[in-house]
């Protein structure tokens, strides 16, 4: 009986430490990016707009990750003694994108444009909680095909609730 | 719970109901002036192309599982020096009362408020009915999940989903185009203007045979020509009421290719 006790907590302990361990560093919805960049320190801190860095968002069917150039635009002068800056200015001298690691993926069937969102007014906010408080960007929405449409029922969006106003 | 399922079954029910859509957005039509048609087939290539549909070859074309959604039939009259032939390009006709709509034990076919017959591919399961109830054979079905070889894959359109297995598709009237032409006109906040969609098949047709618009505005392409007295819809006995029509080609001696 006593062994059954030991096993429990001890296998409880390790579910707890190896869901906490998978959550961090292996988890789709917090994926640990090569460079530990912070949107807490940019948006948050520093107030710079989405799209400063997400160009296309407001143009395009894409937001657009910003290239390298647009990292070093500025911290070519901005904090160039930190180690995670400098592993920027290395990708800047192999002149190689940095890797990052997708977190808002949507299936190939879905036809989402940013552009007609970013221009109908719905804040980056909505979809993407609030990245001005994040470290690590953090997947909020479940990005399902309910939560797509409870928005668009909210919003009367035209045509919303047509199959191939989405799906392609 | 039940009354609310009886909700729900009633609204799915009322997409089949003749007139669900009283007033279209728009009602995208399709006008195949055959005496420009000379069976070139680039239309075909077109369409293979924008839509990424696989080339399935020779041996899965003899057990009749071809994959274009456009084809071209041909007929041939006469015999030699003195032959006549008449080519009549074939496509989904998306027509208003669609046999196949009546089909479907899933929804995944339906007309939309454009009057387009659309197919919705993450519903399909593949029963196979619509094929079976189309009047014009326009219907492809996914026998296997068609891969590209290598460099290959990197010219599918991304507009445009690949389909596995299993899944029914046809022509939808280039639907990609149609909704990036909207996008466009919503962003130069006007209406979708004539000429501003051009399918593939109409884009690449060297002599210009096919022409695409709304005929609810009447000043458009193709309304004035679909007043034309060489007008005829395929099978239009039927009452399928299709929405792609086409102008007869009158041959030499009078007579004309749809006799």
């Amino acid at each position: 009986m006593k062994k059954l006790i030991l096993y429990a907590v001890v296998g409880g302990i390790a579910f707890v430490i190896g869901y906490f361990v998978n959550d961090q560093f292996f988890s789709d919805r917090a994926p640990v990016q090569p460079i530990n960049f912070s949107h807490k320190i940019h948006a948050g801190d520093n107030q710079i707009p989405c799209q400063y860095c997400h160009i296309y968002a407001e143009r395009s069917r894409v937001s657009g990750v910003p290239n390298v150039k647009r990292c070093m635009g500025c911290h070519q002068i901005i904090k160039t003694d930190s180690p995670e800056i400098q592993k920027v200015a290395s990708y800047w001298d192999k002149k190689e994108p940095i890797p990052w690691v997708k977190v808002y993926n949507l299936p190939d069937h879905v036809y989402f444009p940013h552009k007609r969102h970013v221009r109908a007014g719905v804040d980056c906010k909505n979809c993407h909680g609030d990245v001005a408080s994040m470290a690590r960007i953090e997947k909020v929405s479940s990005l399902q095909m309910g939560w797509c449409l409870s928005c668009h029922t909210k919003r009367e969006v035209k045509n919303g609730h047509d199959c191939w106003t989405c799906h392609k | 719970m039940s009354g609310l399922l009886e909700r729900i079954a009633g609204k799915l029910r009322s997409y089949r109901e003749p007139g669900y859509y009283t007033k279209l957005d728009h009602k995208w039509t399709m006008v195949i002036d055959l005496d420009k048609c000379n069976g070139c087939e680039a239309c075909v290539v077109a369409c293979y192309a924008e839509n990424n549909l696989p080339v399935v070859g020779r041996e899965e074309c003899e057990k009749s599982r071809a994959f274009s959604w456009l084809r071209i039939e041909r007929y041939v009259e006469g015999e030699y020096p003195d032959v006549k032939v008449k080519f009549i390009p074939v496509m989904c006709q998306h027509c208003m009362k669609a046999p196949c709509e009546t089909g479907c034990p899933v929804y995944a076919t339906y007309h939309n408020q454009d009057g387009l017959n659309v197919q919705v591919y993450n519903r399909c399961v593949g029963t196979f009915t619509c094929a079976t109830y189309c009047t014009y054979d326009v219907r492809r079905f996914n026998w296997f999940t068609y891969k590209w070889p290598k460099p290959l894959e990197a010219q599918l359109n991304p507009d445009v989903s690949v389909r596995e297995m299993g899944v029914m598709e046809k022509c939808t009237f280039c639907i990609q185009r149609i909704r990036s032409a909207k996008d466009t006109a919503k962003d130069e906040s006007r209406p979708v203007k004539d000429g501003d969609i051009k399918p593939a098949c109409s884009q690449s047709c060297p002599t210009g045979a096919i022409y695409f618009g709304d005929i609810q505005d009447p000043e458009s392409v193709v309304a004035k020509l679909a007043k034309s007295p060489r007008r005829y819809r395929l099978l239009e006995e039927l009452n399928a009421d299709p929405s792609v029509i086409y102008l007869k080609r009158v041959m030499g001696d009078g007579t004309s290719s749809h006799e």
